[in-house]
């Protein structure tokens, strides 16, 4: 078993001491992947702007009014906001569209807020109530507003003293749900084809590549089991296509909240645990994108025939990702979970949909991969002793 | 004496593909490589396997070196069955071909270390070893050096001493000074002596009858895959005085 770790770490170094390899596999993936998915999200605020912010108030005041009309006048956007006055008694009935994202902001003031006495009265307080889908921007401004309404009614009418209590609500159920939604239809087809890249970049190097070049006879004449080879290669290589995807991975985090057009904090509505399963689906899936990859690249003559070979594979993985862009929440039929990479995309979006029982579906996932590598692995080293593939030209 | 490497009555044949076919300008889809060929060589003696291009001798060395199987027979080398037992041969050989190559990115130094540690040597074995031999071909300047920016004749000096990393009482060499510039030619030819007078066996593949004079001390001529002729070079010259005649002599026979 020594061996695999000898294997293992001649493939990391041959990575890892090539500088441009490591610029193009580590670096560059995430760099460009931040920076074009930051343009993207800037561009579609942009898109975004005309949309209209439903807002209500209660006990609105007039200098409030004139500060926000004011304010949207001078930034062109009055159109795009509607404000009602509502009572006070509609409070809940307002919280609940707001929580079913059929509007998008309650303020509520308490009565007569410019009438409170800083000296005898405690702080009035103002609720904030919101909606961030589809608004963040006109929300992001009516937050604004509020703090000027407070610095005015400081300044102006009482003095340098903290005059409201904020009290900014969301509608975190809602805000939960949306930002899991909105990832899930987006992140795993992103995850599987970064894991994917990432493996189709170095894999028919590392097999294909050696073959072709004869270096891999040199190593069928050493003692090393074939199956210590197969299990080295496999592990390097999955580990290298996983850092390579971390990296992607890291881009897609940073640029997420511009992209889809949240609060910084938005990645925060998953648990630590939601974090670690994530990690779990990835590691199980990447052992069976490298197996597949591995296979193909041995049984492949040269590196261009392992590249041509793939280049469908990828397609077909890219289509089965896509899946989660059409589909409102993860599937529950056990069954599913054992067939590859679908189940990695399944498991990703019962994750983000906070679905229950997920955790059964994810440890199905990862058995159900980890299995996949001990065929792949038995089937790699099968090929590794079969003179007809090693060695056919 | 009891032989180091016994070949018994070994026989491989190929399937050629379209490719191959066409180059070959047949359509056979086999090619007999080697047919029933037996032979033996003993240690302190190099066996030297000389036969024209494509006469099988390298698919007689890559089966002995276990790299491909024999469809028929066997071959025991120290005892172990390369077909049963192939793991256990390839701790006992160093095989070198110019078919075989070394990663390109990485130093001789890197790889060095490398192979000693697949066939595990510890580290103060592999510093000892490691200075014996790039002392001894000069790798020594370049030995930090990506093999893909040395020379065909530095790079060969490495594959030599890699093959023989883990200083194997058996040594496979296919072709040792093909390509090689008449001084580092002179540098193997002498290792080789050197190696078959420290109780090494040794089997050499060529087609340079000035070679087998040299340095064999038993010959075995293969010709279509037959080896039509067996014996120490004592005889040959008794019987031929050189080996060229003897060839000639056998290759008439056997093509007519």
């Amino acid at each position: 078993m020594k061996n695999i770790f000898v294997i293992f770490k001649k493939e990391i170094d041959r990575v890892f001491k090539d500088k441009r390899l490591v610029l193009t596999l580590f670096i560059l993936p995430g760099l460009f992947i931040f920076l074009i998915y930051t343009f993207i999200g800037n561009a579609l605020v942009n898109m975004q702007e005309g949309d209209i912010t439903e807002i209500a108030i209660i006990n609105p005041t007039d200098t409030f009014e004139s500060i926000y009309t004011n304010a949207e006048t001078n930034n062109e956007s009055l159109e795009n906001i509607r404000v009602i006055e509502i009572a006070e008694s509609k409070i809940n009935e307002y919280k609940s569209l707001i929580d079913d994202e059929e509007w998008n902001l309650l303020i509520v003031f308490p009565t007569n807020i410019e009438e409170y006495d800083p000296l005898t009265d405690e702080n009035p307080e103002v609720t904030f109530y919101s909606n961030p889908k589809d608004a963040a921007i006109a929300l992001g401004r009516f937050r604004t507003y509020l703090l000027a309404y407070d610095e005015h009614l400081k300044s102006q009418e009482f003095g340098d003293i903290s005059y409201i209590d904020f009290n900014f609500e969301e509608s975190e159920i809602s805000e939960r749900e949306m930002i899991g939604t909105v990832m899930s239809s987006l992140l795993p087809m992103l995850v599987i084809m970064f894991l994917f890249s990432g493996a189709m970049s170095i894999g028919p190097e590392s097999i294909a590549g050696e073959k072709e070049r004869n270096t891999i006879s040199t190593l069928l004449i050493t003692p090393i089991k074939r199956s210590e080879l197969a299990i080295g290669k496999v592990l390097s290589l999955s580990a290298l296509s996983l850092l390579s995807s971390i990296s992607s991975f890291i881009g897609i985090i940073l640029s997420l909240p511009t992209l889809l057009n949240l609060e910084d904090q938005s990645l925060s509505v998953f648990a630590i645990n939601d974090y670690l399963l994530i990690l779990v689906v990835l590691f199980s899936t990447i052992f069976v994108i490298v197996g597949v990859v591995s296979i193909v690249s041995a049984y492949a003559r040269s590196l261009k025939e392992a590249q041509t070979y793939i280049a469908p594979i990828y397609i077909l993985t890219i289509i089965v990702s896509i899946t989660s862009m059409f589909s409102s929440g993860a599937n529950t039929n056990v069954y599913v979970y054992l067939i590859p990479i679908y189940n990695a995309v399944q498991s990703l979006v019962g994750i983000m949909t906070f679905t229950d029982g997920i955790g059964i579906f994810v440890l199905v996932t990862t058995l159900a991969n980890l299995t996949y590598l001990i065929i792949f692995i038995l089937i790699l080293n099968k090929m590794f002793k079969s003179e007809q593939i090693m060695f056919s030209k | 004496m009891e032989a180091k490497i016994k070949v018994d009555n070994i026989s491989k044949t190929f399937t050629l593909s379209k490719k191959q076919m066409k180059i070959n300008k047949t359509n056979e889809k086999r090619k007999v490589a080697v047919n029933g060929l037996s032979f033996q060589a003993y240690p302190g003696e190099i066996y030297g396997l000389l036969g024209p291009n494509g006469a099988g001798k390298t698919t007689t060395l890559r089966c002995i070196s276990t790299l491909i199987k024999p469809d028929k027979g066997d071959i025991f080398v120290n005892n172990f069955s390369a077909i049963n037992q192939a793991n256990d041969v390839r701790r006992t050989i160093g095989f070198l071909t110019s078919e075989l190559k070394l990663e390109e990115f990485f130093t001789p130094n890197y790889m060095f270390d490398f192979f000693a540690k697949l066939h595990g040597l510890n580290s103060e074995v592999t510093k000892k070893r490691k200075i014996d031999l790039f002392t001894k071909f000069g790798i020594d300047s370049f030995k930090e050096v990506k093999i893909s920016d040395l020379s065909t004749g530095m790079r060969q000096k490495v594959q030599l001493v890699i093959s023989i990393v883990h200083d194997p009482e058996i040594i496979i060499f296919d072709e040792p000074t093909n390509g090689l510039d008449i001084i580092t030619g002179k540098i193997v030819t002498d290792f080789l002596i050197e190696l078959k007078e420290r109780g090494k066996t040794i089997i050499v593949s060529t087609h340079i009858f000035s070679l087998v004079e040299k340095i064999c001390d038993r010959v075995g001529i293969i010709i279509d895959g037959k080896l039509i002729y067996d014996d120490v070079m004592d005889k040959v010259h008794e019987t031929h005085g050189h080996i060229e005649d003897l060839f000639f002599d056998l290759a008439e026979v056997s093509t007519s």
